[in-house]
Order: structure tokens, then C-alpha cells, then sequence
């Protein structure tokens, strides 16, 4: 008896030193100073959307997988499970095992007890997105996915109640530790999608025990945990004690500035920062002068300053590289573009830009032609944007850096192709119809200052092969009301990767996506068939022949034009080391560290 | 006076029923269809309606109508389309740091603006008087946002005498660390347009017969200004100052917004950037429910100012 009692007070002890020397990684005397551009709106992984909320999701929750912090492109690695998963029945299974120990930080909904991270946490915060309670703008990420999930969610939506104790077939949890998914369909890129930042474990005691208020307490497994939440304002997060830790340990990859970041960082524990305060600070000039005076350590958010500190080659300028400023600089998974809508006619009345007719696609491709993209990437984005050539950016697997568009700026060839197939100008200098009659591109945009630089760019494009143009102003969320109706004739529109996965962009113009994502309404037979026979593929050289032949089918027929990629400026200041920014994860606070020399 | 009180509290039911109305109606067909928005990157039919649903924008106009005014009759705006948060929790926290700045700014700015428009318009057509008046026409003529950039730039960045942004957790340093700039820069935007203002006013008295009268007796020129001409002038300076006092329940929208306050005016601004519309609406109605109340309250301040004031 006694022995019993003093092998489990050593075994406590043991235990308690462990925790201790994991929690001692971090050093709490470093407290690193950021700021989000716009505020964050709550910290429950189901129901946020929005960039900044995420960034704080990550730090706090911890999905199954994650990603190697320098291999690139994003490469998987397991995160609190044991390893990658088993993929088996053609990518139809998913067999993930959860790794023992790992306990969630305390919170009085765990009514004093230790809680343990299990499969079964994994389940419930994916079963969460389905509740129609929750409003999950994430939901389509498992949509169609999970074999009986959808079938529950439908159910809820009609008897006004999720049921979370259900059995769903695809969501097998065969013991404690093993998660085995299964998909109705093969989907190679479906570990991804366990990989993304909202895929985060929650605990089902703490959501019931927050009710409505879920955004507030974020209690988690991560590197972090919420210290002092001033909504709209502030957001202090501190190392969690209970955080296992782990070892920055990540191999060099191609570029060359990973030799430095893995002599920095090479062997330290996880996370070195002790703190995380971040500062909500809508305006450039006060981020910019927060950051200038020091109050800040690392600063991204300051596209139209960055002639202020960046020469034209896209390195600092003298006066703060002297100064031992650091820059990163990487493009961001995303690709803007501007779309036509495709359907013959918007509502009831004619649509000049819709169909797939030899005029039509002519009159698309003529309007693409005359877009001079240069002058965008100049004017509005002041340089800080690569043209974009292929629907999936750099850093996204399927991505072909040797792909070249075939839609060129050549305005001479444009109202050559407009005058061939019968778009003739009449006494007021502006093309008709072929039938005759009037031709008026109605393109639609939000009601600000950047939104007015791009109508001013389209006009005089559109002036230049003699198109009549006519600019429509909505906000933002009744222009997405249209464009979902697909009502609007032509916008521009952005996506920026969830899933560093090709078919995370190609699905944009998947005709069935049309009034969700399909935003041009584009239905191609030639595109539908390449696409879904590429969604049973995994990534690789056959996938992305497909791909290049979907590109060329979108090329053909102008429902898109492709526009660019906006470059990412992280500003940071001398004694932040071990920076290098992730193409997918949304913050690297836990990977980085101050150098206390330079800092002193 | 009880009853002057009563029938005035009465008269404000049609006033505010007015503005339920206007606001119901505004945000009802101008303020567009939320779902969309809340429904994220990509989302169904289905998705929209079941958001529609759950927001209640899917029931028909009179049922809308009445859950505002039982909103509004029991205080209880429900929550925030956006985070969930209660509306009433969104005034509790934001109402501390908007006043924090706005109370202080509004005390400086009145006692300045008295002063210095007492002694410019005792000093009637000399140079101090003309400097004054040209400098706040000047300073008057110049956008609130200049002010805010240059302060800042200056004062803050260049000098490093005040934090460029930010907000502590106390009100000691809220106050006289992360107010002080902010306060500075609201107090000289309002100081030049009541400086003019209120010499106006002292003008109209001091061309009085009784101010002459006064002089004729021989009072003094202390006695005459402090205490003849300016009681006569407060009515018009507590009209103004009045009408300042429910703008304290928003906010001043820029200056929170550059020195990362985090008030009720920032709140409002990301209330409209996200159509935010039970925030939107519990502000425009608490809004009006001040002004309502201030008013009255300004008609009880003249009757104790001036008792020749007779409130009917």
C-alpha cells in the first residue's frame, strides 16, 4: 500500500517536473507586439471566417496535421497525431491515431480534472460544423465529404436540433486514440482539410459550457493560450504550461535564407516567446509609426507605404536596412482575377458578355486583351503583386511556373477580333451589338477608393477598344448577394487558398459550383469532365496535366481573366530571428524568437 | 416644474416612435441581406436560409417591426450578427474608453473656448482680437483628419512624448498616457469653431443696455463680464454644449480610430463595415434617447441659470 502511494507521488513528481520543464521553453520575459488591420470576431474554430480570428485559432488549437515550417511547397506533417495517416480503399479512409497525453489547458468546465485530447474530440469539432446553430461559414470545406454527416446536418435544419451523440458512419472512432474517416467519394487531398486551421480540437464540455459565448473562451492543446481578450482591441496570448513542447527542428529547403533561419533556431524548445499582444490598428499611418517607433515588432499590413521603405527591385531601402530592419517577402496563396458572368442572360434581360458563341467568347477575350494588367500591378498595387498566369499561385501544388497565359495585352488585336465578328463603332465613337444594338459592359464594385482606381483602369481599357462602359456601385454584401444570383455581368473578384491544394482554386470554375463559388457561372462540358477526373487524383505530374488542359479549356472560352498575386512585405525589426512566412499556416509566433543582443 | 418634467418625458414617446420607425425602415430596405455575408467563402441556398432564419430576416416586416420595439422597450438588442457578443455588453465595455477621451475633451474645450472668447470679445476690434479670429478660421477651415496626422507624427513619433497608439488596462494610465494626445487633438479641432461661436454670443451682450447700466453704477468690469454678461450668455453656450453631450455615446469615429480606442465610435464604424445591424440599431436608438434627454435636461439647466426663464 504504501509502496503504491510513493511510486504514484514520484510518478506525480516526475510528471509535474516534465510539465514544467515543457512549460520553461518559453520565456516569458519575451513578449512579442503585433497588430491585426481589422478586427478579429471570435476565437470558436466553427464559426469564424475571417483571417485575423484565425491567426489566434491557430496558436490555440491544434489540428491533427500541420506543416513542416520550411519545406516548400506546404509539406504535411503529423501535429497531435502519432504520424500522417493511413490512406487506404483508394483515398476513401482516413485512419488518423491521436498521440496519449496531450491534455487540454484548464478551465472550469472541466470541473477541476485534467482533460485529455482523444479521437473523440476530433469527431465532435468536426460534427460542429454541420450544427445549423453554429452558421459555419467553414462548412463547405467537409461538405459532401463525410459519409452521413451531410444527412445529420439535414436533419438538424429540420428538427431545430443537432444530434451529437448520432452515430455517422464516416466518423468512426474505433478507441479512445483512433479517428478513421470515411469519404464518400476518393479525395487525395482530403488530409489538407484536417490540416487547416479551423479543423482545431475543441472539448464538448467547454463549447456546452460557453453556450453562445464559444468565441470568447478558446481552451485548447496549442502553444498558446487567451491571457486578456479586450475585443476589437487587444488580444494577449501566453505559452501554455501545459503545452508539450516540441523542438525546432525543420530541414533547409531551397532558399538560401533557410541556412541562416536554421542556425538561429536549430535545437531551441517551443514556443521561445513567451507572449503574444496584439493590437487591433485599422489605420497604415498609426501601424506605421508603431512599428517605425518600436512598439511593434513585426509589421505586414502596409501595402500602400510600401514605397516608403521598399526600393522598386523589392529590397529595403538604405535607410532601414541600415538600421538592421529585416524585410521577408513572399507572394500569397491567392490569384485575383476579373470574371464575366457566363450565363446568356442576367434575370430576364440579354446578357452582351454571356454564352459561349464564337461573338461572345470574341468579346470576352477582346475586353481581356485590353486589361493592362502592368499598369494595375503599378497604380493600384504599387508594385507589390506578380502577374498571375495560371489559376493556382505559387506555393499551391499544381501550380506550373512555366505556364504562360494565352491572353495577352494587344489592343490592336482586340479591336481587330471586335470588328471581325461585327462589333462595329457607330457615330459616337462606341461599339454596337453585331444585331445593331447598343453594347454596354455594366461592371460592378464597391464603393471605395481602391474599387475606383480598378473602375478607372477597366474604363479607360474598355475606352481603348471602344466599348461603352458603365460602372455600378454596391456594398460589399449586396454585391455578394448578386454575384451568388449570379446577377452581376463583371466584377473583380480574389481567392486566396484555404487548403494548399490546387483544386482549392480549380473548383472555382466548376460548373455545379455555380451560385457558391463559381462566380462567373461557367459550365464548361470539356472543364466539368477534366476537373471531376482530377478530384480522383492525387497531386503529381498527371493531376497537373489536367490541370494545364482545364486552364487552357477556361483560356478558350474567357469566362476569367487572371490578374495577379500580391506580394506579402513582413517588416520586422532587428532582433526577430527565425521568420520565414508559411504560405499556409496563418502566424509563425510559435517558430520565431528575439535575438537578446540586438534587442539589448 | 414636476410636471413640466412629466409632459416633456410624455412628448418624447411620438418623438421616439418617429425614429423606431425611420430606422426600422432604413436598415430594413437599405441595409441589405446579412446572410450572404455571414454565410463565408462559399455557401448554399440552404445555408442562406438557415442564416436568414436564425437572424430573423426571413419573418414578415410587422413581425420584424414588433421584436424591434420589444427590443427596445426591454433594453435587450439581443447579440452581434458578427461575434456573438451581447449588444449591451459591446456599450458596457466600449462606453468606459469613449468617455475616458470625450469627457476630459469636452471639459478642456468648453472652459478654453469660454475664456478665450470672453477676452476677445472684450477686446473687440483690437489685434488680439483679429489674430484670434483669423487663426480659428484658419484652424476651423482644416480637416480633423490633418490634425490627427501631423499630432501624431509629431508629438508622438518624432518627439516620442506620447504612445503613437494603444490602450492600457487601467483607467490612471488610460488616462494620462494614452488620452492625453487624443485629447489634445480633439480639444484643438472643437476649440477654434466654440471660440468664434462663443464670442458671438458674449458680443450680443456686451452691446447691451443693462451691461451699460452696470458700468454706469460703477460695478466692476470683473463683476459686469463674469457676472452680468456671462450669466445672460450661458443659455447659448449650455444649448451648445448640450447638444454636444449625446454625441459622447458614440464617440469621436477618428480619433478612436487612429489611437486604437476602443470606444463606441470605432464600434459603430465596424458595426457598418460589417452590416452589424442589431449594434447599428441599439446605437441610433440610444442615440436619440440622449439627445432627447439632454434637451430636456438644457430646458431645466436655463430655468436654473436665468429664473426669469419660465418653462411651459
Amino acid at each position: 500500500m504504501k509502496l503504491g502511494v510513493l511510486r504514484s507521488a514520484a510518478i506525480s513528481i516526475l510528471v509535474a517536473i516534465t510539465l514544467h520543464a515543457a512549460s520553461e521553453a518559453a520565456d516569458r520575459s519575451k513578449t512579442l507586439h503585433v497588430t491585426f488591420q481589422v478586427a478579429e470576431t471570435g476565437f470558436d474554430p466553427t464559426r469564424t471566417s475571417d483571417y485575423y480570428s484565425g491567426q489566434v485559432i491557430e496558436a490555440i488549437f491544434e489540428r491533427l496535421l500541420t506543416y513542416d515550417y520550411l519545406a516548400r511547397p506546404a509539406k504535411l506533417v503529423p501535429s497531435t497525431a502519432e504520424s500522417l495517416p493511413e490512406i487506404t480503399d483508394h483515398a476513401k479512409t482516413y485512419t488518423f491515431k491521436v498521440r496519449k497525453g496531450i491534455y487540454f489547458t484548464p478551465d472550469p468546465a472541466f470541473k477541476g480534472k485534467r482533460r485529455e485530447l482523444t479521437a473523440e474530440d476530433y469527431a465532435y469539432s468536426i460534427k460542429r460544423f454541420f450544427d445549423p446553430k453554429n452558421r459555419s461559414p467553414y462548412a463547405f470545406l467537409y461538405e459532401g465529404k463525410i459519409v452521413g454527416l451531410d444527412e445529420l446536418g439535414a436533419k438538424a435544419r429540420k428538427t431545430g436540433r443537432f444530434d451529437y451523440d448520432a452515430a455517422v458512419p464516416g466518423l468512426e472512432v474505433p478507441d479512445r486514440y483512433t479517428l478513421r474517416i470515411h469519404l464518400r467519394e476518393p479525395d487525395y487531398g482530403f488530409a489538407h482539410i484536417i490540416a487547416f486551421d479551423l479543423s482545431g480540437a475543441v472539448a464538448r464540455e467547454v463549447i456546452e459550457a460557453y453556450g453562445e459565448d464559444t468565441n470568447a473562451h478558446p481552451i485548447g492543446t496549442g502553444p498558446y493560450r487567451l491571457k486578456q481578450y479586450v475585443r476589437s482591441s487587444k488580444i494577449v496570448l501566453e505559452a501554455n504550461p501545459d503545452y508539450r513542447g516540441m523542438v525546432w527542428d525543420f530541414q533547409p529547403g531551397g532558399d538560401p535564407a533557410d541556412r541562416e533561419i536554421v542556425a538561429q533556431m536549430k535545437g531551441k524548445k517551443l514556443p521561445v516567446i513567451g507572449n503574444v499582444e496584439i493590437s487591433i490598428v485599422e489605420e497604415t499611418q498609426s501601424r506605421w509609426l508603431a512599428f517605425e517607433k518600436g512598439e511593434t515588432d513585426m509589421e505586414y499590413q502596409l501595402w500602400d507605404l510600401s514605397p516608403t521603405f521598399m526600393a522598386e527591385d523589392g529590397r529595403l531601402r538604405p535607410r532601414f536596412a541600415n538600421r538592421g530592419i529585416k524585410l521577408g517577402r513572399s507572394v500569397d496563396p491567392e490569384i485575383t482575377y476579373l470574371y464575366f458572368n457566363m450565363l446568356d442572360k442576367i434575370g430576364d434581360k440579354p446578357n452582351p458578355v454571356g454564352g459561349y458563341g464564337r461573338e461572345k467568347i470574341a468579346l470576352r477575350r477582346a475586353i481581356a486583351m485590353a486589361y493592362k494588367i502592368d499598369d494595375q500591378i503599378r497604380v493600384i498595387r504599387k508594385g507589390q503583386a506578380i502577374k498571375a498566369e495560371f489559376p493556382i499561385p505559387p506555393g499551391i501544388a499544381g501550380h506550373d511556373p512555366a505556364y504562360k497565359s494565352s491572353i495577352r495585352y494587344d489592343p490592336k488585336t482586340a479591336n481587330a477580333l471586335l470588328d471581325r465578328f461585327g462589333y462595329k463603332k457607330g457615330p459616337d465613337g462606341y461599339r454596337r451589338l453585331p444585331d445593331g444594338k447598343e453594347l454596354v459592359i455594366r461592371f460592378s464594385s464597391t464603393p471605395t477608393e481602391i474599387a475606383r482606381q480598378g473602375d478607372e483602369l477597366i474604363k479607360r481599357s474598355l475606352d481603348s477598344i471602344g466599348i461603352r462602359l458603365e460602372i455600378h456601385k454596391e456594398r460589399f454584401p449586396d454585391l455578394i448577394k448578386l454575384e451568388r444570383r449570379c446577377r452581376l455581368m463583371m466584377r473583380g473578384a480574389s481567392w486566396i487558398a484555404d487548403t494548399p491544394d490546387g483544386d482549392n482554386f480549380m473548383q472555382l470554375l466548376y460548373g455545379p459550383n455555380t451560385f457558391q463559388s463559381n462566380n462567373a457561372c461557367y459550365k464548361s462540358a470539356v472543364f466539368d469532365r477534366l476537373y471531376e477526373k482530377s478530384r480522383t487524383m492525387p497531386d503529381g505530374p498527371e493531376r497537373n496535366r489536367l490541370y494545364r488542359q482545364m486552364t487552357r479549356q477556361m483560356e478558350a472560352d474567357t469566362p476569367w481573366l487572371l490578374i495577379d498575386s500580391r506580394y506579402r512585405n513582413m517588416l520586422m525589426q532587428p532582433y526577430v530571428i527565425g521568420f520565414k512566412k508559411h504560405p499556409v499556416l496563418h502566424q509563425e509566433w510559435m517558430y520565431i524568437d528575439f535575438d537578446s543582443k540586438a534587442k539589448r | 416644474m414636476f410636471e413640466y418634467i412629466v409632459r416633456r418625458l410624455w412628448q418624447t414617446i411620438p418623438t421616439l416612435l418617429g425614429v423606431v420607425l425611420l430606422v426600422f425602415f432604413l436598415f430594413t430596405w437599405v441595409g441589405g441581406d446579412p446572410a450572404y455575408l455571414l454565410a463565408g467563402k462559399i455557401s448554399n441556398p440552404e445555408q442562406i436560409e438557415n442564416i436568414r432564419r436564425q437572424l430573423g430576416v426571413d419573418q414578415p416586416i410587422h413581425a420584424q417591426l414588433w421584436i424591434f420595439i420589444k427590443q427596445i422597450a426591454t433594453g435587450d438588442f439581443g447579440v452581434s450578427w458578427a461575434t456573438n457578443e451581447q449588444v449591451s455588453d459591446i456599450f458596457l465595455t466600449r462606453l468606459g474608453p469613449s468617455l475616458t477621451v470625450l469627457v476630459p475633451l469636452l471639459v478642456v474645450d468648453t472652459v478654453l473656448a469660454i475664456a478665450a472668447a470672453m477676452l476677445v470679445a472684450y477686446v473687440r476690434g483690437s489685434v488680439t482680437d483679429r489674430v484670434v479670429m483669423i487663426t480659428c478660421t484658419v484652424g476651423q477651415s482644416i480637416s480633423i483628419l490633418v490634425y490627427i496626422i501631423v499630432f501624431q507624427y509629431l508629438l508622438a513619433y518624432r518627439l516620442g512624448w506620447f504612445p503613437v497608439q494603444g490602450w492600457g488596462n487601467g483607467f490612471a494610465e488610460n488616462l494620462l498616457t494614452y488620452s492625453l494626445l487624443p485629447i489634445i487633438v480633439g480639444v484643438i479641432v472643437s476649440l477654434a469653431p466654440d471660440t468664434r461661436l462663443y464670442r458671438t454670443f458674449f458680443l450680443d451682450e456686451i452691446n447691451q443696455d443693462y451691461v451699460r447700466t452696470a458700468r454706469a453704477k460703477g460695478l466692476s468690469e470683473t463683476r459686469v463680464i463674469w457676472v452680468h454678461v456671462m450669466r445672460n450668455a450661458s443659455i447659448p453656450i449650455i444649448t451648445n454644449v448640450m447638444i454636444q453631450l449625446p454625441g459622447l455615446l458614440v464617440g469621436a469615429f477618428l480619433i478612436e480610430r487612429f489611437f486604437s480606442i476602443p470606444g463606441i465610435g470605432r464600434e459603430v464604424l465596424l458595426a457598418v463595415e460589417r452590416s452589424d445591424f442589431p449594434v447599428i440599431k441599439a446605437v441610433t436608438i440610444y442615440v436619440a434617447i440622449a439627445t432627447m434627454i439632454t434637451n430636456l435636461l438644457a430646458d431645466l439647466l436655463y430655468k436654473a441659470v436665468d429664473p426669469r426663464v419660465q418653462l411651459k
